[in-house]
């Protein structure tokens, strides 16, 4: 399977999503119980949902435009394009990009929840582990750009930290409360 | 019937496949010594190219097919050169004038 820059948007898409929601379940989850088992529910739980709703959210938005610009390419064409090697190559590109977006997701969502299935059970472990992998995304998305790789690491950790910290603020006032 | 040396067809294709990845396909039917693409109009969705064929015993069902499949459409058939040997088009009268 040949890897080119469309599919990168998958990738930081779905790794961001699957990242930072199963780490913003774990935080949740960890508040109410420190039991490794419900949080490894909860955060797999969380990790299945996220990647079946990328990978399909995917699917159907990528099949409504795929078929649009068939519908365009076979009008300037004034012909159908069914059964020809442009179909097959839209169909295939269809189910590329619904697999590498729910399949970034699910790989992602596993960083956070690795302390926890690992029986470690630190909610700081995961935090500290997914902006490891925010810094990796950062690299990775500064090199398809061909931007500033340091600039790129600074939105990506910048985004996951605010993230980190309006869930650690909820966090608070759940205890507060 | 006698073998097809040349053909010289005008060809309406999508962006992609790439040129690159048509002429490769044709290049590879049996009997084709060699392909020329050349594009010559670009559009939004199209692009027009004229592509020559030429080998032993061009099929031309099979050029034909290999075209449609990669979405392509045949305008025309500009030039067919076919027989034991290949004959150059000649210049008339008219054509020097």
């Amino acid at each position: 399977m040949s890897f080119n820059i469309e599919e990168g948007r998958y990738v930081i898409l779905g790794s961001i999503d699957g990242l930072l929601a199963t780490l913003g379940i774990i935080l949740g989850v960890s508040v109410v119980s420190a039991s490794n088992s419900i949080v490894v529910s909860a955060g797999f739980g969380g990790a299945i949902a996220l990647a079946l709703t990328n990978g399909l959210g995917s699917y159907l938005a990528e099949s409504t435009i795929e078929h649009g610009k068939l519908l365009k390419t076979e009008k300037s064409l004034l012909r159908k394009l069914d059964n020809t090697y442009v179909e097959s190559q839209s169909k295939k590109r269809i189910v590329k990009d619904a697999l590498t977006h729910g399949g970034a997701s699910f790989l992602a969502s596993l960083v956070p929840l690795a302390p926890w299935i690992l029986g470690v059970g630190s909610a700081f472990v995961s935090v500290v582990l997914s902006l490891i992998t925010l810094v990796v995304l950062g690299v990775y998305s500064g090199y398809i750009s061909r931007q500033n790789y340091i600039m790129s690491v600074a939105k990506m950790v910048g985004l996951g930290t605010l993230i980190i910290i309006t869930v650690e603020l909820l966090r608070i006032v759940h205890l507060v409360s | 019937m006698s073998q097809i040396r040349r053909l010289v067809l005008d060809v309406l294709k999508p962006h992609e496949p790439t040129n690159v990845e048509v002429a490769s396909a044709i290049g590879d039917l049996q009997d084709v010594d060699g392909v020329n693409l050349s594009l010559y109009e670009v559009d939004q969705q199209t692009e027009n190219v004229k592509i020559t064929v030429e080998g032993t015993n061009v099929n031309y069902s099979l050029v034909l097919q290999t075209i449609e499949n990669l979405g392509g459409v045949v305008h025309s058939v500009d030039e067919i050169i076919a027989g034991k040997k290949i004959v150059e088009e000649d210049e008339t009268l008219h054509d020097r004038g």
